[in-house]
């Protein structure tokens, strides 16, 4: 076990980019169209819960991994085999990362580059940083991270006289079950994603936080993806932005006179980094585990080379992007973002009730 | 020690391949110089009778440009032009501009385009097919660039004027749009208001139009109503300003009231619209307009001196009647002879009335045309300018 630590304020900060990440681009919750702002409410309750769980779980044991605990939980054989999955999990979600990072600038930037060699050139910085190790990850979202906010924020005030902001009328015109469906899309995509942080809660150098960090984060999320939401809508209208694929760089786009989309650029990247190279790391460190080696580090480049090819290869074209995050992505999430944690917490609490009473 | 030296030269020779690799990730990967494309401003698309479209291309040459601006060129050179135009026929309208290289020598480059002009036979039949590859093409940049439809001549035509006031064509077409502004008579639309309003059945499209006056110049003036996506009919100038009014897009404008003795023209300096659907017993039982507006006697043409306040209010009078005409004939148009709502009341109704939207959703340029719709208009005039009456001959 490495002795890094990282404070609750990079923690903080690193838990805002993994849940901002992709969503920046693919924000399940729009497909709720003018209620997705009931969406994005609705979904952030339950993303709350849903982290609430991990939380419980890092804090019923403590300085334990998600492979650490699994394996005390199941036992070798299973928990190793659960460890292997999860493993595969979070190298699933790195490349997709990856291709909705890639898609997004091929589509956008630079429509005649190769995909591959901009998620390349990206996973190659990112291996350095992962190799860096946990603490370098924290202080680079900590001097990165805010810029997610500040960014979004210019941008809403450079479009503040072209809005219509009764444009999210009329309420639920395509009935509740639609905002059902995308608020649970919401919270699969990205809130569930955050198991992989108890791959990296042991790090926390003040355990007493954990609780009060990932829920101020999620608030944090929650508050900026309304704010955008209302944003985009008032701006493009409701029609316009069902259409658009990457909908805030449309808007960004709407800016008279000025060029910012590249800012959007940048929030992916930062975002996108920071999501990529938490389940990157989450899954070295949980690979390394299984298999006994001492360091992650060994194991990094081979994870993200394989992240790479299989993100070029995970889908045949832009739209299987799309409908994928949103119709299949959430059912194949929920047993690792729901049932196992689910189950692992009752164990931790029964673990937890069992030695108190033998003490007796 | 030879060990140490030996890291040392490692190091180097990793920092020396690294800043190689930097140096050859400079630029974009599809990078290309200014010399080698061309920047079209303007762009013209209309449809052929046999179903294909002919898109026109103006071009600009910087070079050009810079001598045309220092002095007409040297003694004995040839002028060169500033700008050229092409055409060209094809399938879609991204194979036109792309089989179009058959005769244009570089790349045509969408990001600088100002102004679309729609062709009469296009827009006759519709113009939401076209329109599809300008959201879809990155280059493009929706809320730059000015649509405008060719009334009596085509979009080939207008683009080859070569107007004295302005270099390029395209701008100076696209100032006389602009400059709605100061007489709101010609509707002003961005491409990206028409990207947006194209999928709202609540609302129907009305875009500005631009006919030729004589060989060098255009006149945008009135503007081009739209009915799903069809051309159904024109509106004059004054029923364009009508139309600008009762939507809210009015900033400053001349109407003319009739005085006294002579006539007094109106500079409106402020000017809101608002519209609004009644309903009674979940029907739409009444549309509703209106206007508030604020102006200045800006010229009198008769005797009459303009002292008390009531001479004031009894223009005020006088406007908000003219004002309400000119409405009143917009929603006679739009709703007799074009059956079109380009107000916008169904998207209030859509907004505020659902359930009921998704009745008439489909049928409710007809149920617009059938409603009664009832204008207020409020004028309120404030300045007379510097004088307060006419010049008069003492004795």
């Amino acid at each position: 076990m490495e002795k890094a630590r990282i404070s609750s304020i990079q923690l903080f900060l690193l838990i805002i980019g993994f849940l901002y990440g992709s969503t920046v681009i693919i924000n399940p919750a729009l497909s709720a169209k003018n209620d997705a702002w009931l969406a994005i409410l609705l979904g952030g309750v339950g993303g709350a819960l849903l982290i609430g769980v991990y939380a419980s779980i890092a804090l019923l044991n403590p300085s334990k991994t998600l492979v650490e605990i699994l394996m005390d939980r199941f036992g070798k054989l299973i928990g190793n085999a659960v460890s292997i999955l999860y493993i595969w999990y979070f190298i699933h979600i790195a490349s997709l990362v990856f291709r909705n990072f890639g898609e997004f600038i091929t589509t956008m930037t630079f429509p005649e580059t190769p995909m591959a060699v901009v998620i390349g050139i990206f996973a190659v910085l990112l291996v350095y940083g992962i190799n860096s190790g946990i603490e370098v990850m924290g202080r680079t979202s900590e001097l990165f991270v805010p810029f997610i906010p500040v960014t979004a924020l210019i941008i809403s005030l450079s479009l503040i006289t072209t809005r219509d902001f009764t444009a999210f009328l009329p309420m639920l015109e395509n009935g509740m079950a639609l905002v059902l469906n995308a608020a649970f899309s919401f919270i699969t995509f990205p809130f569930g994603e955050t198991i992989a942080f108890l791959m990296l809660f042991p790090h926390l150098n003040k355990k007493e936080n954990l609780k009060k960090v990932a829920a101020l984060s999620v608030l944090f999320i929650v508050v900026l993806c309304l704010f955008i939401f209302i944003r985009n809508i008032s701006v493009l209208g409701s029609d316009l932005m069902y259409r658009a694929i990457f909908t805030p760089h449309l808007t960004s786009l709407l800016i008279p006179g000025l060029n910012v989309e590249p800012l959007i650029d940048i929030n992916l990247l930062i975002g996108g980094g920071t999501k990529i190279s938490v389940c990157i790391y989450a899954a070295a460190k949980a690979l390394s585990q299984v298999l006994g080696i001492s360091d992650y580090r060994k194991l990094t480049t081979a994870i993200t080379t394989f992240c790479v090819v299989l993100s070029i290869w995970v889908y045949e074209n832009v739209l299987e992007m799309f409908s994928w995050a949103e119709k299949v992505w959430p059912y194949y999430s929920i047993p690792f973002q729901m049932v196992i944690p689910l189950i692992l917490l009752f164990l931790s609490l029964k673990k937890r009730a069992e030695p108190s009473k033998s003490r007796e | 020690m030879k060990c140490r030296k030996d890291k040392y030269a490692v190091k180097i020779a990793i920092l020396a391949v690294l800043s190689t690799v930097l140096l050859l990730l400079t630029g974009c990967w599809s990078y290309r110089d200014l010399t080698e494309i061309n920047m079209v401003t303007a762009l013209g698309v209309d449809r052929l009778e046999d179903g294909k479209v002919l898109v026109t291309v103006q071009v600009v040459e910087p070079a050009a440009i810079q001598s045309t601006a220092s002095g007409k060129g040297k003694g004995g050179v040839t002028q060169q032009k500033p700008v050229f135009v092409e055409s060209y026929e094809g399938e879609t309208v991204f194979d036109a501009l792309t089989s179009m290289l058959s005769i244009v020598d570089k790349k045509l480059f969408l990001g600088t385009a100002q102004v679309l002009i729609l062709g009469e036979g296009l827009s006759k039949n519709g113009i939401n097919e076209v329109m599809d590859f300008f959201q879809r093409n990155h280059e493009m940049e929706y809320d730059t660039v000015d649509v405008l439809v060719a009334k009596d001549v085509t979009p080939k035509d207008l683009l080859k004027i070569e107007t004295d006031m302005d270099p390029i064509p395209a701008m100076y077409i696209k100032k006389t749009a602009e400059n709605t502004v100061s007489r709101a008579k010609v509707k002003r639309t961005m491409m990206i208001d028409l990207i947006k309003e194209m999928g709202n059945s609540g609302r129907q499209a009305v875009i500005g139009q631009v006919a030729k006056e004589g060989e060098k110049e255009v006149r945008t003036e009135g503007a081009a109503v739209f009915r799903d996506g069809k051309l159904a009919g024109w509106l004059d100038p004054y029923a364009t300003r009508g139309y600008l009014f009762a939507t809210g897009e009015v900033k400053s404008t001349i109407v003319n009231i009739p005085a006294d003795s002579g006539k007094i023209s109106m500079e409106v300096i402020r000017s809101k619209g608002k519209v609004n659907v009644v309903f009674r017993n979940g029907e739409p039982a009444l549309l509703t307009i209106q206007v508030v507006l604020e102006a200045n006697v800006g010229e009198y043409e008769g005797e009459r001196k303009l002292d008390s306040p009531d001479d004031l209010h009894r223009l005020e009078e006088t406007l908000g009647e003219e004002v309400k005409k000119e409405i009143r004939m917009t929603v006679n148009l739009a709703q007799k002879d074009y059956s079109s709502d380009i107000f916008g009341f169904g998207t209030q109704v859509h907004k505020y009335h659902p359930q009921y939207w998704k009745k008439v959703k489909d049928g409710w340029n007809d149920t617009f045309s059938k409603l009664p719709v009832d204008i207020k208009v409020d004028a309120r005039v404030t300045r007379t300018g510097f004088i307060k009456g006419q010049i008069k001959k003492d004795g």
